[in-house]
């Protein structure tokens, strides 16, 4: 798996067993929790098989992001919008949630098909909760609506306590990620994947992908940011999105993928660590009997004559 | 380039084969201890001069002989960040499995990315032809290991690059 998938697995395997077994009345109370510190809860009553309840956590946003009732702006819009009426929003939440959704699933379509891809979407809640201002500016850029907040600095929530930022323009979108790790040697290997992203994009197959660029100070969109948004200890990584990247049904995907970039390449830092260690674990092992090989022969000392060490018995207790 | 390389690796291979000449030696200071007097140095009669063989500045190797004790420290080339930080954790991880390697040393000789103690104990224990080519493989092998762990994370790097940018056509 390269690209990370927009929906959660669990959910959607919970989803699918519950929608299998419909009239079969149990009992589900499951609570996980997902990268960047989003948590599901999901719920099924005895008395109503049918009905289940998914709640959602997001991200404590930082001091710069907006978010009205908890929700960022244009969520309950977009929750409608891809939902229709197979989901009622509840309120107020859960406690310690941002949303609860209550999903009807006798309202499922009937067939096969369009019912899994109903599921799915319902899966993948949480690129439509936390992308939907997203969605609502690369709308406007692919159907070249000039909106009221050009050349305005928008903040969007996409890691605790973290933003990355959007400057829409009349042809044009920038999309700046500051971006932070914690460790030594993941700031390292980020950095240098985030370098191979500058050259990927001049190969010849990427020509007409977003333009891309890194800088380890922050690049000027940011001037009006925060001063704790301007520290990234791995830089800074800006795309510039054009009206031909949101045309049609691309959208969604670039939604997903510009809304989970830093789990993206967080991601793949962890993977490349772990396949470092697997490759220095057998290197470790090639060393070990390099040096194996400088013990002089040791000489067996007859032990084949004698190599069990019990005596088995037969029936009659003597020995065989 | 290639040439260079085992003109260094000849060189400390030669060095090796001379300076591991050791003997059993008894701890002058202390009764019944026996001790590698490389570590301790308590007496300078004891202690050979230490021999530093350079391929360049970043790229060298010091190898401190006593009467019964030899001690190697290697420093490996790091060209940027990211090399240093690969060189970093593999030898640390190899630090860490000391234990296995019984020659190695726990910790680097200040200056040194990796050291190696061997005693006459070793001597007598292991071959010392075998030893030393020992000490030259392991040599080969990080040069190697770190130049290939560092190809794979460019690889990598490009690949998910690629894939990212991929959606947006």
């Amino acid at each position: 798996m390269i690209l990370l998938q927009s929906h959660s697995r669990f959910l959607l395997q919970t989803l699918l067993n519950r929608v299998q077994n419909l009239e079969k009345a149990v009992e589900v109370d499951y609570n996980w929790v997902e990268f960047d510190d989003v948590r599901y809860h999901v719920q099924v009553s005895m008395k109503n098989p049918h009905l289940f309840l998914l709640s959602v956590s997001l991200p404590i946003p930082s001091a710069d992001t907006v978010f009205c009732g908890g929700l960022p702006s244009g969520a309950i819009e977009a929750i409608k919008a891809a939902y229709g009426v197979l989901v009622q929003i509840l309120d107020p939440p859960r406690d310690g949630f941002n949303l609860t959704l209550k999903l009807n699933l006798s309202k499922l379509p009937h067939d096969e098909d369009n019912r899994h891809t109903t599921l799915v979407k319902v899966a993948s809640i949480r690129e439509v909760v936390l992308g939907a201002p997203l969605r609502v500016i690369l709308k406007q850029l692919g159907s070249r609506i000039i909106g009221s907040d050009v050349n305005r600095l928008v903040a969007l929530v996409h890691r605790p306590k973290e933003s990355f930022f959007l400057v829409p323009q009349a042809e044009k979108v920038i999309v700046v990620y500051p971006m932070r790790f914690k460790d030594s040697i993941d700031i390292a290997l980020a950095t240098s994947f985030l370098q191979e992203f500058v050259e990927a994009r001049r190969s010849s197959g990427l020509n007409s992908a977003p333009p891309c660029s890194w800088s380890p100070s922050p690049p000027q969109e940011l001037k009006g940011a925060p001063n704790d948004a301007l520290s990234a200890n791995a830089g800074f990584v800006t795309f510039v999105i054009f009206p031909r990247h949101v045309e049609g049904k691309k959208i969604d995907r670039v939604i997903w993928s510009l809304s989970t970039f830093h789990a993206y390449v967080s991601y793949h830092v962890k993977c490349s660590e772990g396949f470092m260690h697997t490759r220095m674990r057998r290197r470790v092992e090639s060393l070990i009997q390099a040096l194996d090989r400088a013990k002089p022969d040791v000489i067996d000392t007859g032990k084949k004559a004698n190599s069990r060490s019990f005596k088995r018995l037969d029936s009659d207790g003597n020995a065989g | 380039m290639a040439n260079a390389l085992r003109l260094y690796l000849s060189c400390i291979r030669n060095t090796l084969e001379a300076a591991m000449c050791l003997q059993n030696f008894p701890c002058q200071e202390v009764e019944r201890h026996n001790k590698p007097e490389v570590e301790l140095k308590t007496s300078s009669e004891l202690i050979l001069n230490p021999i530093l063989i350079c391929r360049n500045e970043s790229e060298k190797c010091l190898i401190e002989t006593s009467i019964n004790s030899l001690r190697i420290s290697l420093k490996v080339k790091q060209t940027d960040e990211l090399e240093n930080i690969l060189t970093k954790k593999f030898l640390r991880f190899l630090s860490m499995r000391a234990e296995a390697f019984q020659v190695l040393r726990r910790k680097p000789v200040q200056g040194y990315d990796i050291s190696f103690l061997i005693t006459n104990y070793h001597c007598e224990e292991l071959q010392k032809q075998k030893l030393i080519d020992f000490i030259v493989q392991f040599m080969e092998d990080i040069d190697k290991e770190i130049s290939e762990l560092k190809m794979s994370v460019n690889t990598r790097g490009r690949l998910v690059a690629t894939e990212f940018l991929k959606q947006f056509i």
